[in-house]
């Protein structure tokens, strides 16, 4: 066998090999129903924030937890709970992503991605912003 | 209904439109010409001056939309969209150019403006491969013009014409205001993005456009070598263009690394961020197809691979402009476009020139000049081959986890990217880094045809030795000893050796030979980087560490450890073997300063300053409240703030007299609550209540809360809130606590238990200012800077050592 045989092989198994880290590693936009089944696993929460339920940070008794309520796409509305400071603007927020799990006391985000509509974006959503916790 | 609008400059509108069309013109004519040309054996110079010709009315048409547009900018003419959008009259004239290439349109003219400078250059130096690549850079021109042309065919709109009328645009046209004739008189502009305004914004785009621009040249080279059947002719022009774009696209990319960890919050200079990648990817297919093309320049092998990666080069450059532009990225990062409704336009150009690379390649394999001899393992050859096809594999990776939102598209699967993406690319490029840092460590010392198995074990065993002793003491003095950290450990080593080969190499090999010491020196600054970026992302600590004493981490791995410490104003906590207090804070335009001061405490007790930081927080209406850092930076370690929560309620500030709203507790006798600065102790109920002074009857039924306050001295305060029932109507009255800026209000008694609910009010003044801030400690980031220099400065030296051998 040539080298570049040898070679060719190794590169094609190490891709192989990276695609299926990636599949291993990828996660699975969900509801909270799909989350509450399978609660030791991470998954991606596409929602909207319930703008009239209470939406706590208390940093003087906590910095480092912010919880709120958010609507799933089924809409399901369940306790999010935050290990980091409140996102500035996240009241104006549009479309939330959440990265965690469920939890029996509520949904553990270890990322908080937000849509912010802009004034001036003429209504579409603008820039997404990152908050990631600490974990 | 026909409205004759005052004021507006429509002139400079049709002045660009004619511009575009020029360019546009001017390109097919180039391309066309330079094609005949190309393709006819005889030789007609009189095709070649066309096609000169054709691409300098293109290249003036460039120039003049460029005009215009800056012209536009310059002067306020906001009925243009574009002005409107990115501009306004009060931001400062010197980020006019940030204005300029903020938009998508103003991106595109940037990338044609650089296309168009080497396209000078090439028509000039190309000597005989002027026809050919000119083709196909002309033919890029095409559609890269096109993409400002904005005009309809069929229903689909091609491009997006940066001399659009704010009242053409289709979500304005039925805005109240555009029915007054003199609308411009009260119009400004939306304003540059406060977050852009920064002088990263003016130097980083064109350095990364320049970048992205230079991997036109070898690609055109490619497909002009695959055309004209002179399949190894084509590189020797190509290589050092290709080393040129390597240097401009990593500074490019490395400069949005040092901006994301200067100005924006991501807390590190690398954050796998989808759009940092995409351009990630092209850079390192660049690399592997420069390694390649010296090694088929010595040994006339890897001809494939070499087309292969020079051509997929630039289609990764086409492909990272669809991520970023389309949209599509839109759910899974930060800073993507958003779409202009040209991704199908993109779609198409990245299409063409991958199918014309395939065919071409497809047509001409079987022509290819094969190798007699297979390559020895003992060559500097084969270790170059295995170094760029490792990089090639790790283009792979990156792009495949990257594109996951293009698989959803394709297949409409639902799969979402990695839950923990810094994880996920760490734990497979950390063994990239690994290989790459080892073979650029041994390459240099095999020879290009044969290597001497004594002499190589000599020269390379003093690097090897000493990297173990190097590795050995830095994984004790960064505390890296443990199971877990053994990847970064072999690291560790490589890129220690990387450092080492190639320094001993340029002394004892290469005695010291600046002219012949680019790879070498090239090669040490790309050590350093894989080096500080190994030290300062698996040491940083974050200092702002919660020292109220619960430690969280004890609750259990769902609760992390508190990275974010709230500091009161004026306070002063320990942090990081610093003690940090937060003086105030300062209004400046869009941004508000907050001074914090480090001190240090010496042996004797004795506190003394070491500096000040001014994190700060943007007021910024379109991207809400932005948080920028601020970092000290000393030799050995980068000390980086960040406000990560402040209240920004000036109500509070203009009104410290006022109560601010009440909460609500419900005490039993004997039950105490904290307030701001005071205990508050209730002591029970007391029935007997002076009913006069409270102009209750007889009759009425009057109970007062017996409360006692006890402040931070140990003063102690009474007051006694009184709850009334008059007739039928519950009637309470509130008393206050001045000195305190306290006040309660009973809402309710519980007769059966003796509880009391009350509302507790605090004036405004009592609550102190307070930031939650976020502080993190990177060690040996410099180490990866002055790698970046000195990468750069290698990479010089080689292109001058090509450009000799022309």
């Amino acid at each position: 066998m040539k080298k570049s045989h040898i070679i060719a092989i190794i590169i094609i198994a190490v891709a192989i090999g990276a695609i299926l880290s990636t599949v291993a590693d990828s996660s699975t936009y969900a509801s909270f129903a799909m989350a509450e089944q399978n609660s030791g696993k991470e998954y991606h929460v596409v929602g909207k924030l319930e703008k009239d339920s209470a939406l706590v940070y208390n940093p003087q008794e906590n910095a480092n937890l912010f919880t709120f309520y958010l609507k799933d796409t089924e809409g399901t509305v369940k306790k999010v709970l935050y290990h980091g400071t409140k996102p500035q603007d996240f009241e104006r927020s549009e479309q939330v992503v959440l990265v965690g799990k469920m939890k029996t006391d509520g949904f553990q985000a270890n990322t908080i991605l937000m849509k912010c509509p802009s004034k001036y974006n003429d209504g579409k959503p603008a820039e997404m912003k990152e908050y990631k916790a600490e974990s | 209904m026909d409205i004759t609008y005052v004021g507006e400059h429509l002139w400079a509108g049709n002045t660009g439109n004619f511009f575009i069309v020029l360019s546009f013109c001017g390109a097919l004519l180039s391309a066309l010409c330079y094609f005949i040309f190309s393709q006819n054996e005889v030789d007609n110079a009189s095709w070649k001056s066309l096609g000169r010709i054709g691409f300098y009315i293109h290249a003036s048409g460039v120039l003049g939309i460029i005009g215009t547009l800056f012209y536009m900018l310059l002067n306020h003419f906001f009925e243009y969209h574009y002005v409107w959008q990115h501009s306004n009259t009060e931001m400062p004239m010197r980020y006019i150019l940030s204005c300029f290439w903020e938009g998508q349109e103003g991106s595109f003219l940037l990338w044609t403006f650089w296309h168009v400078v080497l396209g000078f250059i090439l028509i000039f130096t190309s000597k005989n491969w002027e026809g050919p690549v000119m083709s196909v850079v002309a033919l890029v021109q095409i559609f890269l013009a096109s993409m400002l042309l904005g005009i309809y065919v069929l229903d689909y709109k091609i491009g997006s014409n940066p001399f659009l009328l704010l009242r053409d645009v289709p979500d304005f046209a039925n805005l109240p205001f555009l029915q007054n004739e003199n609308y411009l008189a009260k119009l400004d502009g939306r304003g540059l993005n406060p977050l852009l305004q920064n002088y990263w914004m003016t130097i980083h785009p064109p350095t990364l456009f320049l970048g992205f621009a230079s991997t036109l040249i070898p690609f055109a080279y490619a497909i002009a070598g695959l055309w004209k059947k002179d399949f190894n002719g084509w590189m020797k022009p190509a290589l050092p263009w290709t080393f040129f774009g390597v240097m401009i696209l990593g500074t490019g990319i490395l400069m949005g690394g040092a901006w994301a960890y200067e100005a924006l919050s991501f807390g590190g200079f690398w954050a796998w961020d989808p759009v940092e990648n995409a351009s990630l990817v092209p850079w390192l297919t660049f690399v592997g197809a420069a390694h390649v093309m010296v090694i088929h320049k010595n040994k006339g092998q890897s001809l494939l691979i070499t087309f292969i990666l020079t051509i997929i080069t630039f289609i990764l450059i086409l492909y990272s402009t669809f991520l970023t532009r389309s949209g599509i990225l839109g759910d899974s990062s930060v800073h993507a476009f958003t779409d202009l409704g040209m991704s199908g336009q993109l779609l198409v150009y990245l299409l063409t020139f991958l199918l014309l690379g395939i065919v071409l390649i497809a047509i001409n394999w079987k022509h290819f000049p094969k190798p007699e001899t297979e390559e020895s393992v003992w060559s500097r050859e084969f270790w170059m081959f295995v170094g760029a096809m490792v990089l090639s594999v790790s283009a792979f990776q990156i792009i495949f986890t990257t594109s996951i939102p293009v698989i959803n598209k394709i297949f409409g699967s639902n799969i979402a990217p990695p839950t923990d993406p810094i994880q996920h690319y760490n734990s497979f490029q950390v063994w990239v880094a690994v290989i790459v840092a080892l073979l650029i460590g041994l390459g240099q010392y095999f020879k290009f045809k044969k290597t001497e198995m004594n002499v190589f074990l000599k020269n390379i065993s003093i690097s090897f030795f000493g990297s173990i002793i190097i590795t050995g003491l830095l994984t004790v003095i960064l505390d890296l000893l443990s199971v877990q950290q053994i990847p970064y450990i072999v690291l560790l080593f490589s890129s220690v050796f990387a450092i080492t080969a190639n320094t001993s190499y340029f002394i004892s090999v290469l005695k010291g030979k600046v002219k012949l010491s680019g790879a070498s020196v090239a090669h040490v600054g790309f050590g350093m980087i894989l080096l500080g970026a190994l030290i300062s992302m698996s040491k940083s600590e974050v200092i702002s560490r919660n020292t109220s004493g619960v430690d969280l981490e004890k609750l259990g791995e769902d609760f992390p450890n508190a990275e974010n410490i709230m500091l009161v104003k004026n306070d002063t906590l320990s942090m990081g073997g610093w003690f940090v207090t937060y003086n105030g804070k300062k209004k400046e335009g869009v941004n508000i300063f907050y001074e914090i001061d480090y001190f240090s405490k010496d042996a004797n007790g004795k506190y003394s300053k070491d500096f000040t930081l001014y994190p700060r927080i943007q007021v910024n209406p379109r991207m809400g409240n932005v948080a920028e850092p601020a970092t000290k930076h000393y030799l050995g370690k980068d000390i980086y703030t960040h406000i990560t929560y402040a209240e920004l309620d000036e109500e509070k500030e203009k009104n410290p007299e006022e109560y601010k709203k009440a909460r609500t507790v419900t005490l039993a006798p004997g039950d105490t609550v904290f307030g701001s600065n005071s205990i508050i102790i209730f002591e029970g109920l007391d029935k007997n209540v002076d009913k006069t002074k409270y102009n209750l009857a007889e009759k009425d039924i009057a109970v007062a809360a017996q409360m006692r306050v006890v402040d931070v001295k140990n003063n102690s305060f009474t007051a006694r809130p009184v709850y009334s029932i008059q007739s039928v109507y519950a009637v309470p009255f509130a008393d206050e606590i001045a000195e305190l800026g306290l006040k309660f209000i009973i809402s309710k008694l519980i007769p059966e238990s003796g509880k009391v609910e009350l509302e507790v009010y605090e004036k405004n003044s009592n609550l102190k200012e307070f930031i939650i801030l976020k502080a993190i400690v990177f060690p040996g980031i410099n180490i990866l800077w002055a790698g970046c220099l000195i990468m750069v400065i290698g990479t010089v030296l080689a292109i001058r050592h090509r450009l000799k051998q022309f």
